[in-house]
């Protein structure tokens, strides 16, 4: 876990001060590289302000955020953004008050079935297509809906590729292996393909549920390594603890396993995440309007024909900065959990 | 549990895992026969009748499916290959210069591996391929007669040419693969004590030296399993090419799919080459690690 790089502080900039006043050997070379980068970044800092034309960006906002959702209701996606906004905000900044810090997990799995009714509409709310879900919305859905549904399909393997039964550990260790042998663009292809096949006669799931339920698929997989990772790393005095306790062997691994395995895999989880929220964007090459596929309706645009560089670099930088975000939360968070860690 | 108990959930799970996946089956057979396409393999010797861009071996589209499966194959152990080898280069490089002493190289390296990681891999291939290759105008952008051509056709090294396609994906497979291996180069060091650095500078060997023969040593069991599992990635990253039109085996099981709808034959045929790609990768690891830790003792 080291998207964040601890030495690019002020330090750093006293130490550049003090190596090209130094009289190191390597010194006229570092110069050469120096100058090359500083030009480079020069000339790409000239071409982003002066030479290049941010219109197929700034004219296209709204699709790149919301899709083809329909205009009048666009609040609605607004919403979400804003929730998940203010509980990302509590859980970096909140109190320390001990409700806030117990139920924030229920406010975090809140937000997916608030957002899947947000979107999807229905009680109350005119109902919206699923070919209508596009852009940034349809990013963060996936990627918040397959995280928390291969979540606890995650832990349950890694508990089944730990159990002393034979054919469960196999069954488990076999699901976990194929998976992550195979390709995420074969299993979303399949997916799409696969699903309606295996499904009896008349019963039908839309494209994006498909997409999640084979993104669940394949990360459940990843996840369920990461947490048998956790679990193995918890000293095996614990559960000889929890038993001269008295608690069986489910409450062992509920309330004593699970909690510090998942603390322990925090790091790894979020590896996950942010891997997944890249990996969205594979969906465009199999016709979801998400946040590429959005991108890439828009190139085909004949205003806008040609503008790649622009595209590619607005949306890198849209991708950069939630993965950053992502990121940085997970660390504010391990340090708050490794601080509760005493009591 | 007593193992009487156990044995009866056994059978009992036996049962349930049976019941569900014939269910499954079941549905897949009924949906199958509704649609008309069956279950078999014998459309793999029939002509494929398209034709592909780039084939290492002769090929023709009055070939059957079973040759052009294999070219795709060859094709993406082609870019795998050679991608692994550019990645780890660059990677290596990176990762010495990420832990160096140098305070400049350390910061552009580590901004290189944040951007890198923090992109999608698609997003960058994408970049690669139509603003890297296909934007170049007056038709080369670096040519060195004889030696190195680099245009909108690709790259040409040494009389050999390899298509923009191709030269698209090697370039952001390893670019993308050399911020993964970077890490991975830079946690083996870190690995090693820093005792070691103390103790063959106390003895008076040269920085370059101690680091080559007492550091590099020392890290490189520290480094296999974390390069096995970024070449695992990059082998299956490989299967992107069909963003941007390389004939690799996943492109090729699209087509097929395409034009026949056997979904379910072709899933069969991907999922096993990769479990063999995969066990020829963690295989030849396994040989090298094996070395490495003959030649320590």
């Amino acid at each position: 876990m080291n998207n964040i790089n601890p030495n690019l502080n002020t330090n750093s900039f006293i130490k550049i001060k003090k190596f090209l006043l130094s009289k190191s050997k390597y010194n006229f070379c570092n110069f050469i590289f120096f100058v090359i980068s500083i030009s480079l970044i020069f000339n790409f800092l000239t071409w982003i302000f002066i030479n290049s034309n941010w219109k197929v960006v700034t004219s296209n906002l709204n699709l790149y955020a919301f899709g083809s959702f329909p205009p009048d209701q666009q609040w609605r996606p607004i919403l979400w953004f804003f929730s998940l906004l203010s509980i990302t905000f509590i859980t970096v900044y909140g109190p320390k008050w001990n409700w806030i810090r117990k139920n924030l997990i229920f406010g975090w799995i809140g937000t997916v079935p608030l957002g899947i009714y947000l979107l999807n509409g229905g009680l109350g709310l005119n109902p919206v297509m699923t070919r209508h879900w596009g852009g940034l919305t349809l990013t963060i859905l996936i990627t918040s809906c397959s995280i928390l549904f291969s979540l606890p399909i995650g832990i349950l393997l890694a508990l089944c590729k730990r159990s002393s039964i034979f054919l469960i550990q196999k069954l488990s260790s076999f699901y976990i292996d194929v998976m992550r042998a195979v390709p995420l663009i074969a299993v979303l292809f399949f997916g799409q393909l696969l699903i309606p096949l295996f499904l009896p006669v008349g019963l039908e799931i839309d494209r994006v549920w498909r997409a999640i339920i084979a993104f669940t698929f394949f990360v459940s997989a990843y996840i369920a390594e990461d947490i048998r990772g956790g679990l193995q790393s918890i000293p095996n005095n614990q559960i000889e603890a929890a038993k001269s306790l008295g608690l069986n062997k489910y409450q062992i691994n509920i309330f004593i396993l699970i909690p510090q395995a998942l603390r322990v895999a925090l790091p790894a989880i979020t590896n996950q995440l942010i891997g997944l929220f890249q990996n969205t964007s594979l969906m465009s090459i199999l016709g979801l309007m998400e946040l590429l596929g959005v991108s890439r309706s828009i190139l085909a645009n004949p205003e806008f024909i040609g503008q790649y560089i622009e595209v590619y670099i607005w949306l890198a930088s849209v991708y950069w900065l939630f993965c950053t975000i992502m990121a940085f939360v997970s660390k504010k968070l391990e340090q708050k959990l490794t601080i509760n860690k005493g009591y | 549990m007593s193992k009487n108990k156990k044995i009866f959930f056994q059978i009992l799970l036996v049962f349930a895992v049976l019941g569900f996946l014939g269910i499954l089956i079941n549905n897949l057979i009924i949906n199958l026969t509704r649609t008309g396409i069956g279950f078999n393999f014998n459309w793999l010797t029939k002509p494929a009748s398209f034709s592909l861009a780039e084939h290492p071996l002769p090929y023709s589209p009055s070939d059957s499916y079973a040759w052009a499966l294999f070219m795709g194959w060859m094709n993406s152990l082609k870019v795998i290959i050679s991608s692994l080898v550019l990645a780890t280069c660059i990677g290596t490089l990176i990762g010495f210069l990420r832990v160096g002493k140098n305070s400049f190289f350390r910061i552009i390296t580590a901004g290189y591996i944040t951007v890198i990681r923090q992109t999608p891999l698609l997003i960058q291939l994408m970049c690669w391929y139509f603003v890297g290759f296909l934007s170049i105008r007056n038709n080369s952008f670096l040519n060195i007669t004889n030696i190195l051509n680099i245009s909108n056709k690709g790259i040409e090294l040494f009389g050999f040419s390899f298509s923009s396609e191709f030269s698209a994906l090697l370039v952001g497979l390893s670019i993308f693969s050399s911020a993964f291996i970077a890490e991975v180069i830079r946690g083996g060091i870190q690995s090693v004590p820093l005792g070691q650095w103390e103790a063959f500078r106390s003895l008076g060997i040269s920085e370059k030296h101690g680091f080559i023969k007492i550091i590099i040593p020392q890290a490189l069991p520290a480094f296999i399993p974390g390069l096995t599992s970024q070449y695992l990635n990059l082998a299956k990253n490989s299967t992107l090419a069909i963003a941007i039109g390389y004939a690799d085996i996943y492109a090729i099981n699209d087509t097929i799919i395409n034009q026949t709808g056997r979904a379910v034959e072709c899933f069969i045929i991907l999922l096993c080459s990769f479990l063999i790609l995969n066990l020829l990768i963690t295989k030849i690891m396994g040989i090298i690690d094996k070395s490495i830790m003959k030649s320590r003792i």
